[in-house]
């Protein structure tokens, strides 16, 4: 919960703030990929930010959570800083992973958060490790596994939900169905209409909220993470939602019907959270103003942070692969270094 | 390069000094915990863990579905929150089947992060044809392992070398394959009995000293081509050298060794195409291609897949037979 | 020809209540077996045209699909979009080409129909155990009793009750707004419609409800333990509730599936239709028929009964009556 605790005011501006900033970002996020200055793949969060804000609002700082391809949300509502993520997306030394994972591998174990995943369904096994850990060691956390709608067909992942459900570890599955499994509509990969009636084959209870009201995510996490600390073992809860962008950016997304975007716009996260603090008097339009243009300014300091942020140091490629490292690898690369000169291609 | 300060040794089988392995990790470390198919009560399919749940109970030995992908993707989950996981997979045959958290989790978790996350799971299989289990319980898939990058390998041969290897693993921040050759589970062995006794991932060893061939051999290959050199004893001087380590290789002891010899034989149960020997092989020649005298050779299955009736199985098993012929080959 | 329509929510009874308290779900594979039984008791009167709803669960597709020789099946020709509206599009078709309509769903479903479907008469089953309103029945015997009902075997005066339902005008400093509900309407403090079930009975501050008795779950059943109310007699009841140590009556009730909890009762009182019974609200939520709906602010909320609801088959007196007549005589 930290300072997210949304049954008080300051909670619900914070979790507001948080939504706005993971907009903020991957808007910005997609601009300098459309600019060139991000390298790679780059999977968009915007439509789903209740999703990730709503659940890590109902979970306690020393939860864990795993994360997907798509996961700059997860990494903002964790309280991940935004000018490491950026330095990691534009390939910097000072990101999170030294530039060596980039957008789809973001990651801080200290933290809690492990990892965003290039594999759809790898985390769900993930955070039912983490939560054997958990029990094994007796502590009062949780782990928790964010996945989209595409990885509820992956063997993984239900092999995951058995082991947990089995086992009555302290976990929390949290599907974000955003309508599509990378290019193809939900429907068309799945017989089930409602995914979390895949709980029902675990015996576990699985119920679908509203991805597009953070107090309706926050809600069911909340009480889902309270039966796994009750020692009751794990929930499946389905966020259902929508993605606004293409599966990755540059995606011509000729699966989509730009008049869904427009009916799912109008149920915004972000502007109907917005109006619902305001009729309570929580905020006002000006102070919304003001929130955004300080997000804005956030998000330019990442963009700040990360241009100016050195680049790694070619020989890093051969840092990191193991504790004890295995002499080979520098073998091979001076080798290599020997040889060739000056190295690196001509992009 | 034992680091032990007693000396002492029992004689002990090769599934005890694993088993013994265990034991003193868990006692060692509240973090360790084994987890696998029938590993509890049951005492695992080739007996490995038998007494273990009784000592530790059935939390730190615990009874999986047949799920390797989600168990082992649960052993690698729970070592990136810094348990050590001892993962047992029944068959090296399933390795296939949890692959994916293998490959893209496991070996990249550390790199991916920037170095952040710590490893420290232990993943125990079987290996090796022998005993007529057929094509899908009998293969040696270790090199697809020791080639991927971000995964240690290591195949002991002795008790020694298991008791020793496993702790290591154990303890290595690192994954680390642990590949138990099924067929000299009951082969017996000294063991340094002492609980601090470990060696070191990466050194291989010379099992026997010699002048005119180097043998390097592997898992059950290992015993086999000592014996062979006690036959040979007087008619040609073969040294026994065992990586005890795929990856890393210890190149340099290899490398000694064919230096003295100016010949090598690579004998690894895996298929021969893209595999460990050529990984020998290919090293000797690149650090040590003037000491040789005669062409290295390699035994190994003449990549088939391990047939189910006793004479296809004999046919293509390597065996001590096979290393004979390929060191009149070249001596 | 008599024409019955045929409307399945494949959304109802997700909801957090598994949780937190008792409630049972049917999946959507229960749900199409269920939609299908409908269409198996419709034929036993042949010639019964069906209007079946689509969904995008394919619960209705698979009734039309399923639908025995007797009985002429289609599927409604109304876009979907997995959202409530979808039910009300088919009610609204229901309005103008029915003679009686099945509901399968809960109370939310039956409330989206009621407010579209005019004065069709409805057969309201249930796919849940949280529901007021629905009768838990096998889907072939609602089927058998709405095709009693369309065909006039039965005549509907003698087998269906009007059920009373509740208005309220929320008045907030900047707007006021008008809801309806058809058995409960609450007041809960709680900040937020969040997942939209009511969690637990101390949320309640009070209501007012057009039907009242103990077998009830949530505030129909509260103020159950203190008064009766059948559904068709004209106004409600409304009520404010309290700490249980601090108000002058106590009662057990199921306040939500599966949680049985001492509430207590501040004071209750009989409404005539349309006598007004107001909540001063500074934040909290307003409840329809046991889901947290509207959230308010500094708002006066005025709720009264209203007579004018939807007319609801009560299936076991259809049969009766049906049987009386020689309906079931082959």
């Amino acid at each position: 919960m930290g300072t997210m605790n949304i049954e008080t005011a300051e909670g619900r501006l914070e979790a507001l703030r948080r939504m706005c900033t993971i907009r903020e970002f991957d808007d910005t996020a997609s601009e300098l990929f459309a600019d060139g200055e991000i390298p790679g793949f780059v999977h968009l969060y915007i439509g789903e930010e209740a999703v990730a804000v709503g659940a890590c609002s109902a979970l306690e700082d020393d939860d864990y959570i795993t994360s997907t391809h798509r996961g700059h949300g997860h990494c903002i509502a964790k309280g991940l800083d935004p000018e490491r993520m950026m330095a990691e997306l534009l390939g910097k030394r000072d990101g999170y992973c030294k530039g060596k994972g980039g957008s789809m591998h973001i990651a801080d174990v200290d933290a809690g958060m492990l990892g965003a995943n290039g594999i759809v369904g790898a985390g769900p096994p993930l955070a039912t490790g983490a939560a054997l850990g958990i029990d094994q060691r007796g502590e009062d956390r949780v782990a928790l596994a964010f996945f989209g709608d595409g990885a509820v067909a992956q063997g993984q992942v239900h092999e995951a939900l058995n082991l947990a459900a089995t086992w009555s570890l302290p976990a929390v599955f949290v599907i974000e169905n955003n309508q599509f499994g990378e290019g193809t509509p939900v429907e068309e990969q799945h017989h089930l209409d409602n995914l979390s009636e895949t709980a029902e084959a675990y015996d576990i209870p699985g119920i679908t909220v509203d991805g597009m009201d953070v107090t309706a995510v926050n809600e069911a996490v909340a009480e889902a993470r309270t039966r796994a600390r009750n020692g009751d073992g794990p929930t499946l809860v389905e966020a259902v939602t929508y993605r606004y962008r293409g599966h990755f950016e540059g995606d011509p997304q000729p699966y989509r019907d730009e008049e869904d975007v427009e009916e799912w716009r109008e149920r915004d996260p972000i502007e109907t959270f917005f109006q619902r603090l305001r009729d309570r008097g929580e905020i006002t339009e000006e102070e919304f103003e003001a929130m955004r243009s300080e997000v804005e300014t956030t998000v330019e300091e990442a963009v700040e942070y990360a241009r100016d942020a050195p680049e790694p140091e070619p020989e890093d490629a051969y840092e990191d692969m193991f504790a004890d490292p295995a002499p080979e690898i520098a073998q091979f690369a001076e080798r290599l270094r020997a040889d060739g000169g000056e190295r690196g291609g001509d992009r | 390069m034992a680091q032990a300060t007693d000396q002492r040794t029992a004689t002990t089988t090769f599934r005890e000094a694993i088993r013994t392995a265990l034991r003193e990790e868990m006692e060692r470390d509240d973090g360790v915990f084994l987890m696998g198919e029938d590993v509890g009560d049951y005492g695992g399919v080739f007996e490995v863990t038998q007494g273990l749940a009784d000592e530790f109970g059935e939390e730190r030995v615990r009874d999986t579905p047949i799920s390797e992908a989600g168990f082992v993707g649960a052993g690698v989950g729970a070592a990136a929150t810094g348990m050590r996981p001892v993962v047992e997979v029944m068959f090296s045959d399933f390795l296939g089947v949890s692959a994916e958290q293998m490959l893209n989790q496991m070996a990249k978790m550390r790199y991916m992060f920037g170095g952040k996350t710590d490893m420290g799971i232990t993943i125990r299989t079987t290996e090796g044809g022998g005993m007529g289990a057929a094509s899908q319980h009998s293969g040696t898939l270790h090199t697809w392992f020791a080639h991927f990058p971000g995964i240690k390998a290591v195949a002991p041969a002795t008790p020694e070398a298991a008791k020793g290897l496993l702790k290591s693993a154990i303890r290595s921040d690192d994954p680390v394959m642990f590949f138990e050759d099924k067929m000299i589970y009951e082969r017996e062995g000294e063991m340094p009995t002492d609980a601090d006794f470990t060696l070191p991932i990466g050194e291989a060893s010379v099992e026997r000293e010699g002048e005119d061939v180097t043998v390097v051999a592997t898992q059950r290959l290992v015993g086999e081509s000592l014996s062979l050199a006690d036959e040979l004893e007087g008619d040609v001087s073969v040294e026994v050298v065992d990586p005890r380590s795929l990856y890393p290789l210890d190149t340099d002891a290899i490398v000694e060794s064919v230096e003295k010899t100016g010949r090598l034989v690579v004998a690894d149960e895996s298929p021969l195409s893209y595999g460990t020997h050529a990984e020998v092989v290919a090293r000797v020649v690149e650090s040590g291609f003037f000491s040789l005298d005669a062409p290295p050779q390699r035994v190994g299955v003449p990549d088939t897949h391990i047939p189910f009736s006793p004479p296809l199985e004999d046919e293509v098993l390597p065996q001590a037979a096979d290393v004979r012929t390929a060191i009149d080959r070249v001596v | 020809m008599a024409r019955v329509g045929l409307v399945a929510n494949p959304a109802a009874g997700r909801d957090i209540r598994r949780l937190t308290g008792g409630a049972v779900v049917s999946d959507n594979y229960a749900k199409r077996r269920a939609a299908a039984s409908v269409l198996e008791g419709l034929s036993v009167h042949p010639g019964i045209e069906v209007l079946v709803a689509p969904d995008e669960a394919g619960i209705g597709e698979y009734a039309v699909s399923e639908s025995p020789d007797e009985v002429s099946a289609t599927l409604l020709d109304v876009p979907t979009h997995g959202t409530r509206e979808d039910t009300r599009l088919a009610a609204a078709r229901f309005r103008d080409e029915t003679d009686v309509a099945v509901v399968l769903g809960g109370d939310g479903t039956v409330r989206d129909v009621v407010s579209a479907v005019g004065s069709v008469p409805l057969v309201a089953v249930s796919t849940g155990t949280n529901n007021v309103v629905p009768d838990h029945v096998d889907g072939a015997v609602a089927g058998v009793a709405a095709a009693f009902v369309a065909d006039g075997t039965v005549p509907i005066e003698e087998v269906a009750i009007r059920h009373s339902t509740v208005e309220a005008t929320i008045a907030e400093p900047e707007r006021k707004r008008s809801i309806r509900s058809l058995a409960t309407m609450g007041v809960v403090d709680r900040p937020f419609v969040g997942t939209r079930a009511v969690l637990n009975g101390e949320e309640f501050v009070g209501g007012v409800v057009s039907r009242a008795g103990p077998h009830e779950i949530g505030l129909s059943g509260i103020v159950g333990g203190v008064v009766r109310h059948p559904p068709d007699a004209p106004g409600g009841v409304g009520v404010r509730l309290g700490p249980p140590d601090e108000t002058p009556r106590t009662v057990d009730a199921v306040t939500v599936p599966g949680v049985l909890e001492p509430v207590g009762v501040a004071d209750y009182r009989l409404l005539d239709d349309g006598e007004e019974f107001v909540f001063e609200v500074e934040t909290g939520v307003v409840s329809v028929d046991g889901e947290r709906d509207v959230e308010v602010t500094d708002a006066e909320v005025a709720m009264s009964p209203s007579a004018d609801g939807p007319y609801v088959v009560q299936v076991e007196r259809t049969l009766a009556a049906a049987a009386d007549r020689g309906g079931f005589d082959v």
